[in-house]
């Protein structure tokens, strides 16, 4: 009888004791990052002037960010294309599941050819249609002047007013099909019971799917959009290969706001506060977005 | 004064007092051990330009020479960056030669990331140090009164314009030589372009010229050249003592620069507003291009369809090379002049085989074994030594060199794009706006006003304005007395 509380005491230390490798990883690889950040971000810090940190600079680093780089035209863009880019992922990917739910003939083949573009390294895919998409002999270019569809003379790319959807278009190209993957699978999940109680209840398709097929799917659909969004908003391989975030700041996003600054200028300081900057911003977005669904569920 | 008791003012002075003791210190290792350790191996790492293909094409000679193994390692530029500031920070030996972009040189120096090599050229005499173009050292290798790298690859800018397009407007050649120069002025050059672009010339629709739009960097080392020659200075006082970092950007004469600019993207093809340096050489050699201007190494390299290709371009033969026009006739020029150095990491164990790879690919002989590489074309003629000139064998290869040495011999490159601390920094923000103002989304006055207004914040957040630490008077004639003072030991 005299182990019993020694049990009950390694019974109640044995989650600690389990979840401790995790905790200390989770601690290594984003806390003290973080941390480390915010640190610097209070700190004049630029490589290009000095190795080290060289004075406490209050909040200089974080007034700099707005003073001396595009951030709030960065911040536009990427909620542009954050909003935009998952809208239509998630709508393309819908339309994709649903067709390959239709068990029509060669869907098989169909849906092994769909998730090549996700394999593709974002770099890859940039410079695949950077190519497409050149002004003088692109392929996409030269098709799209065939239909008649106005192409501007400095090309998609180089227009201030296509450039960023041209990026959001190629993303869109490459990760559709990662969510008409998923939303499949989810689909696949859905009893038939209850789609067959809803046809003998005398429901339309349309109808079946607004108040059963969606709803159903709203936990795994919820989740996708919310990871796609957090991946659009730190966009910068695409921006990089397919337009330096030009012209002008067209097409600028806040990560590569962050390379120029961290990677290029070597402001160390700033680039901290930046960072600061974007973790808030997006805390809060998906916060909010995560409080309006599931505020009414427990899942 | 800060929170640490270390004032900014005085922690600034403190990094470039260390900077320049760090110069003048002699941790030579053992200068009598300049002969070769045959049983060395250096790591060399360098940028993926063309000068580094010729560059690995004949690096055997030296170990054949020396008996020291050489490793190269090529990366692009903003990798090659990375790469070495993460070592330098780290203290780690990851090279023990390293190509140096001019722009780097005042961040490494002061950092004491680079060693300088003052006192390996006093102590050698083979290293021929009064041969280099004085210019090129000036704009590519020194910074207060030390040198810290030597030149494996300058380059100038002029230009590269269509001899039968020409023929067929009726045009002069253009002049060759400044001698020649007489009246050569922008103005002539636009009015040029306006008669050509739109021409046809055995079926193809001509444009007068192309851009390099491409935001911030590349736009910046095209437009800085045309500024320049409008007599724009980025800053109140620099390079001369006391430096005084008080932007100038804001001037009439970069105003009538920057709508100039905008005429010269008007000739051009559309999309050059996201053109990077090979996108405009290659639109060039593919043809429809009459006349443009350009880094030097494009005198050869437009002789490929495409950027290093080896295929020969339809323009062959067809394209002279001439210099660059002034504002006013027979006005002052300034010229760009950039390009690569070679230097050495303080943290390198193998300073004297690294010294002896430095001298020979930089020396005459090394540099004219770089000419006569011809693999996909002959690719490298960006010299800095005045020898190389005058080689009849390399002028036989590359017949614009006279052209090549006039232009550098008005280069400036602390004056066009000042290599002052975080220029960098400052490049971005000036690109971006002008890349702006030719996508229409600012007008020039704006581009111009918010650039000024950013420089002060950018050097005011940076300490430069007023400038904590001590100027040197960083001027061409005190690089020519650094030169006879250091080739007189």
């Amino acid at each position: 009888m005299g182990g019993l509380p020694h049990r009950m005491k390694l019974n109640r230390r044995l989650p600690y004791i389990l979840l401790a490798p995790s905790i200390i990883v989770l601690l290594a690889l984003i806390l003290y990052p973080l941390a480390f950040a915010l640190r610097n971000s209070f700190w004049f810090w630029n490589l290009q002037t000095s190795p080290v940190p060289l004075y406490h600079s209050g909040f200089d680093n974080y007034r700099m960010v707005f003073q001396v780089t595009p951030f709030s035209e960065a911040l536009k863009n990427t909620v542009l294309l954050g909003v935009l880019g998952t809208f239509a992922q998630f709508w393309l990917g819908m339309g994709i599941a649903l067709l390959l739910h239709t068990h029509l003939h060669g869907m098989g083949l169909f849906r092994a050819l769909l998730i090549m573009p996700t394999t593709l390294a974002p770099v890859v895919a940039g410079f695949l249609f950077r190519y497409l998409l050149e002004p003088k002999g692109g392929l996409l270019s030269w098709l799209l002047v065939g239909i008649g569809f106005p192409v501007p003379p400095q090309g998609f790319l180089g227009n201030a007013n296509t450039a960023l959807f041209s990026i959001g278009l190629v993303d869109t190209w490459q990760w559709t099909p990662f969510f008409a993957i998923v939303l499949y699978a989810g689909l696949l999940s859905i009893s038939e019971e209850v789609k067959e109680a809803a046809q003998v209840d005398g429901a339309s398709p349309w109808r079946m799917f607004w108040s059963i097929t969606l709803p159903l799917l709203r936990p795994i659909a919820a989740f996708l959009v919310m990871i796609r969004f957090m991946q659009l908003f730190n966009s910068f391989d695409l921006v990089y290969v397919l337009t330096n975030g030009g012209p002008g700041t067209a097409s600028r996003t806040l990560s590569f706001n962050l390379y120029r600054e961290g990677l290029v200028n070597y402001n160390i300081g700033m680039a901290a506060a930046m960072t600061w900057l974007v973790v808030i911003i997006v805390s809060v977005i998906i916060n909010l977005y995560l409080f309006f669904i599931y505020r009414k569920r427990e899942w | 004064m800060s929170k640490n008791g270390i004032s900014r003012r005085d922690f600034l002075r403190v990094s470039g007092a260390a900077g320049a003791a760090l110069a003048g210190a002699t941790p030579l290792g053992n200068l009598a051990r300049v002969s070769a350790q045959a049983d060395t191996t250096i790591n060399v790492l360098t940028v993926g330009d063309p000068w580094d293909l010729a560059l690995q094409s004949v690096v055997d000679q030296f170990t054949e020479t020396t008996g020291i193994g050489v490793n190269i390692e090529s990366l692009g530029y903003t990798a090659l960056q990375a790469r070495l500031v993460n070592a330098f920070l780290t203290q780690s030996a990851d090279a023990d030669v390293i190509a140096v972009d001019q722009m780097w040189i005042s961040q490494y120096a002061d950092n004491g990331w680079i060693r300088s090599l003052d006192d390996f050229i006093a102590m050698d005499s083979d290293a021929h140090f009064d041969d280099f173009v004085p210019e090129c050292l000036y704009s590519l290798s020194t910074w207060r009164n030390h040198v810290w790298t030597l030149p494996i690859a300058s380059y100038a800018q002029g230009i590269m314009y269509r001899t039968d397009l020409f023929e067929a407007a009726g045009l002069d050649p253009l002049p060759s030589s400044v001698a020649d120069a007489g009246d050569w002025t922008w103005e002539g050059y636009f009015g040029i372009l306006d008669q050509i672009n739109g021409m046809d010339l055995d079926g193809t629709s001509m444009y007068g010229t192309t851009v390099i739009g491409a935001q911030p960097v590349p736009v910046v080392h095209m437009y800085s050249q045309l500024s320049a020659s409008y007599g724009t200075r980025w800053f109140t006082q620099f390079p001369e003592a006391p430096w005084d970092f008080t932007p100038t950007i804001n001037s009439d004469a970069n105003l009538a620069a920057l709508n100039d600019w905008k005429r010269l993207y008007g000739w051009s093809p559309p999309e050059s507003i996201n053109y990077l340096w090979f996108d405009a050489g290659t639109r060039f050699s593919q043809g429809d291009i009459g006349m443009f201007y350009h880094w030097t190494p494009y005198f050869y390299l437009v002789n490929n369809e495409g950027y290093l290709t080896g295929t020969p371009s339809p323009v062959v033969d067809k394209f002279e090379t001439a210099v660059l026009p002034t504002l006013t006739a027979g006005g002052d020029q300034v010229v760009s002049l950039g390009g690569w150095s070679l230097g050495m990491p303080s943290t390198s164990g193998n300073q004297d085989a690294a010294w002896q790879f430095i001298k020979w690919a930089t020396s005459s002989e090394g540099q004219k074994a770089m000419g006569q590489v011809n693999v996909k074309g002959y690719q490298f003629a960006d010299f800095s030594r005045k020898s190389n000139y005058e080689d009849a064998d390399l002028n036989a290869i590359y017949p614009f060199l006279g052209t090549q040495l006039e232009m550098m011999k008005l280069g400036d490159g602390k004056v066009v794009r000042p290599p002052a601390p975080i220029y960098t920094s400052l490049e971005g923000v000036y690109g971006l706006q002008i890349n702006q103002a030719m996508a229409g989304q600012v007008s020039s006055e704006q581009a111009l006003a918010t650039t000024q207004t950013l420089f002060e914040n950018i050097l005011r957040g940076n300490q430069m304005i007023p400038y904590g630490v001590e100027s040197f008077d960083d001027t061409l004639d005190n690089t020519k007395a650094l030169i006879a003072s250091l080739s007189s030991m």
